[in-house]
């Protein structure tokens, strides 16, 4: 973690790409959707592959914050020619890329879900757990708790979302694996109380696959390094 | 200028500040609206018990007590002095306390950081002098404090809450004195206050954590704008709110509020989601009115804890019974039902078209003999961790006015309802002695909604020699949500002390 960290400060990054935001989260005890990066068409294909149809292909570069807008993101790709047209897609916008994100398709269930680290001037790192999705900003269901968190405090701010029945059985899908929702915010709160270089965290949105909580995107903001708080 | 405060090194002090042997009020006067007025005569109208020393310049003597012109003059000890005078003095006399070896200042003098640049550069520099020698200081900028069990009344309002249990740390002297005098009219008591104004050297953590170490204080209740330190003041908060329950108003939910408190205290607001989740991570009840921060900490002083959520009722009309299982079941409480032999028991004894449920509903037959039966069984079963009684409290002033209005057509005695009076008041005291004692047998709580209850009639029932009281509610939805928030303290001490979810 703190390579991942140290390269990217070094380098004056602003932020983590999607495949180092994931990694970091991973490496934290969070449950990500699995994905790799390629540099070629045929390497992307291999992967995909791999990981077995449908995938998604992304755009990978932590100067990209609008991958959808940019038409830098594919979803749900069924065949290697698929893959193979998104790859030269994406990789021919004549945009410096890290490489391009192939990730395994999750169909889900509709359930979506938000975590997230910010921090508070008085408190320091906070988590946030709430609806995810779509009405995530509409309806502002969400719940806080200050790290580090106790499982028993992850479990009680899980409680404390209004929606928290979607967390149950729901609509032939099992409820979600607890226990696995617990050790994800646990785990976000420790990177924060870790590492001051990670100024906040965005996991949006974070899906249902059967009873598991699986990210299937990431962000990582970097605070700004020293030098560049005096210059401000 | 970030100075941090030092915590556990205060603990012995703040203890003296709360129990001198001996003050000192600089600024006394004889003038009824100065502050230097307002806490001498508070201080020696509540009964306080040590020795009381004016300080005023010129001045002989400050009503008939022998004045001094500094705290440096007085001959015997001086425990703790209150500065009353204005804030370009304040270096003074503080370099006097220390010269006479004072440890413990409470600062109502205003006029510094809540002001401006001026006034925090003075608050500062009277800071940083304070901690140099030691000094341990509440405000400035305070409505000052009181220790019940001391006789110590000495903020600037002369409310005398009667002693009791329930401690206050107020962030604004006036909410806090509200509460206070809500407390006096409710006979409530009351442990400790203390208006923490600025909090430039001890803040609302360290008091926070005395009040958790205190013996006196059995519940401790907050009105909190703003914290500077966040974590130290939730590390305070959770040692403390696992020994007793701690209960919250966090003002400043709204922008408009959270703009009025940075205004009024100089604290950062922060976001109120984020404090609301630091006080309930540490264990603190959290309300949203002053009033409740009062009715909720005179339940917790008053009864047992429920140890689980499982709520029994016995009412005299259904009507109350169907909005307190509504009330009951939105705040996550659940109302069992009627187990076989708690089942068998009521339909001897009751009428045949009684709920045959729970709520147990006895179709307003306001039999004594039958009320105590039902509640009995209710609260000696397994199946309930609290009760809720709905109606017999009250129910004697409700047939003594069918006495009154016959009376007054002269269809009864108007000599008899004198005797009815006390009849149905002894009936009362009975029946809320009897619940204090089954709370002391089966270490449950247990609610009684009064039927009818008149002005400047009793709200809450003691009994000599036992440690809970008897609260009457006025309405359904006030004891549930009671019972919902010492649920929910029970649940989180619980969780935390065994491990178990």
């Amino acid at each position: 973690m703190k390579e991942i960290l140290k390269k990217a400060m070094e380098r004056g990054q602003k932020a983590l790409s999607e495949f180092d935001s994931k990694r970091l989260v991973a490496m934290a005890g969070f449950p990500v959707s699995r994905n790799d990066l390629a540099h070629s068409r045929n390497e992307a294909v291999a992967i995909a592959k791999n990981f077995g149809f449908p995938v998604v292909l992304k755009g990978c570069s932590d100067l990209l914050t609008h991958k959808t807008e940019m038409g830098m993101v594919k979803l749900k790709l069924k065949t290697e020619a698929e893959v193979a047209e998104a790859y030269d897609e994406i990789a021919g916008k004549g945009v410096q890329l890290d490489g391009v994100l192939v990730q395994e398709w999750i169909e889900g269930d509709k359930r979506e879900f938000v975590v997230g680290l910010t921090r508070d001037p008085q408190f320091g790192p906070c988590v946030m757990f709430g609806l995810g999705g779509i009405f995530t900003e509409a309806l502002r269901d969400v719940s806080f708790r200050i790290a580090p968190l106790s499982e028993m405090d992850a479990d009680e701010m899980i409680d404390e979302i209004q929606t928290k029945k979607l967390l149950g059985e729901f609509r032939g899908s099992p409820a979600v694996d607890r226990a696995e929702l617990v050790r994800a915010l646990v785990g976000i709160g420790k990177l924060g109380l870790e590492y001051d270089e990670i100024a906040e965290i965005d996991i949006n949105p974070l899906i249902v696959d059967g009873d598991k909580p699986v990210a299937v995107d990431a962000l990582v903001v970097l605070a700004a390094s020293k030098a560049e708080k005096k210059s401000a | 200028m970030d100075i941090p405060s030092q915590g556990a090194v205060y603990m012995a002090d703040i203890r003296k500040i709360f129990y001198p042997s001996s003050i000192a009020v600089v600024g006394a006067s004889e003038n009824l609206f100065k502050w230097g007025s307002y806490i001498f005569t508070n201080i020696i109208a509540g009964g306080f018990g040590g020795r009381v020393f004016p300080v005023a310049k010129n001045r002989e003597t400050i009503y008939g007590h022998r004045a001094y012109t500094t705290v440096a003059e007085i001959e015997e000890s001086v425990d703790l002095v209150f500065i009353t005078t204005p804030a370009v003095s304040v270096m003074g006399v503080l370099a006097d306390c220390v010269k006479k070896g004072v440890k413990n200042v409470v600062m109502i003098t205003s006029g510094f950081s809540e002001t401006g640049e001026e006034g925090t550069r003075l608050e500062d520099e009277m800071i940083a002098y304070c901690r140099e020698n030691g000094l341990s200081v509440v405000g400035p900028n305070t409505m000052g404090i009181v220790n019940t069990a001391a006789s110590l009344y000495a903020t600037g309002s002369q409310v005398r809450a009667p002693r009791g249990g329930i401690s206050i740390i107020a962030q604004s002297g006036n909410v806090g004195n509200q509460i206070m005098e809500w407390a006096e009219q409710q006979n409530i008591g009351i442990g400790k206050f203390v208006g923490s104004g600025n909090e430039g050297v001890l803040g609302c953590e360290d008091y926070v954590e005395y009040f958790g170490a205190d013996p006196d204080t059995s519940v401790v209740l907050m009105y909190v704008e703003g914290i500077d330190d966040g974590r130290r003041f939730m590390d305070a908060a959770r040692r403390t709110s696992m020994k007793k329950p701690v209960i919250a108003l966090k003002a400043g939910r709204t922008e408009t509020g959270g703009r009025a408190a940075a205004s009024h205290t100089g604290a950062m607001a922060g976001s109120f989601k984020t404090y609301e989740a630091a006080l309930r991570q540490s264990g603190i009840i959290l309300v949203k009115a002053p009033t409740e921060l009062l009715t909720i900490s005179s339940a917790f002083d008053s009864m047992p804890l429920p140890k689980g959520n499982r709520v029994g009722v016995v009412t005299l009309g259904g009507g109350w019974g169907v909005i307190t299982a509504d009330e009951c079941e939105e705040r996550g409480l659940t109302l069992p039902p009627l187990p076989d032999n708690v089942y068998e028991k009521l339909d001897r004894m009751l009428p045949p078209f009684w709920s045959k449920g729970n709520p147990v509903d006895l179709v307003g037959q306001p039999s004594m003999e039958l009320f105590l039966e039902s509640m009995n069984s209710m609260v000696s079963s397994d199946a309930y961790d609290a009760v809720i009684l709905l109606g017999m409290v009250g129910a004697g002033k409700f047939v003594l006015r069918i006495h009154e209005s016959a009376a007054s057509m002269g269809y009864y005695s108007r000599d008899k309802l004198g005797e009815l009076q006390q009849l149905f008041a002894d009936h009362q005291t009975n029946f809320l002695d009897n619940i204090i004692e089954l709370m002391e047998k089966y270490d449950k709580p247990i609610y009684p909604v009064a039927l009818i209850s008149t002005p400047g009639e009793e709200m809450i029932h003691y009994r000599d020699g036992s440690r809970f009281k008897a609260i009457i509610y006025k309405t359904p939805e006030e004891a549930v949500f009671c019972l919902e928030k010492q649920y929910e303290y029970y649940r989180y001490t619980s969780r935390r002390t065994t491990g178990r979810p």
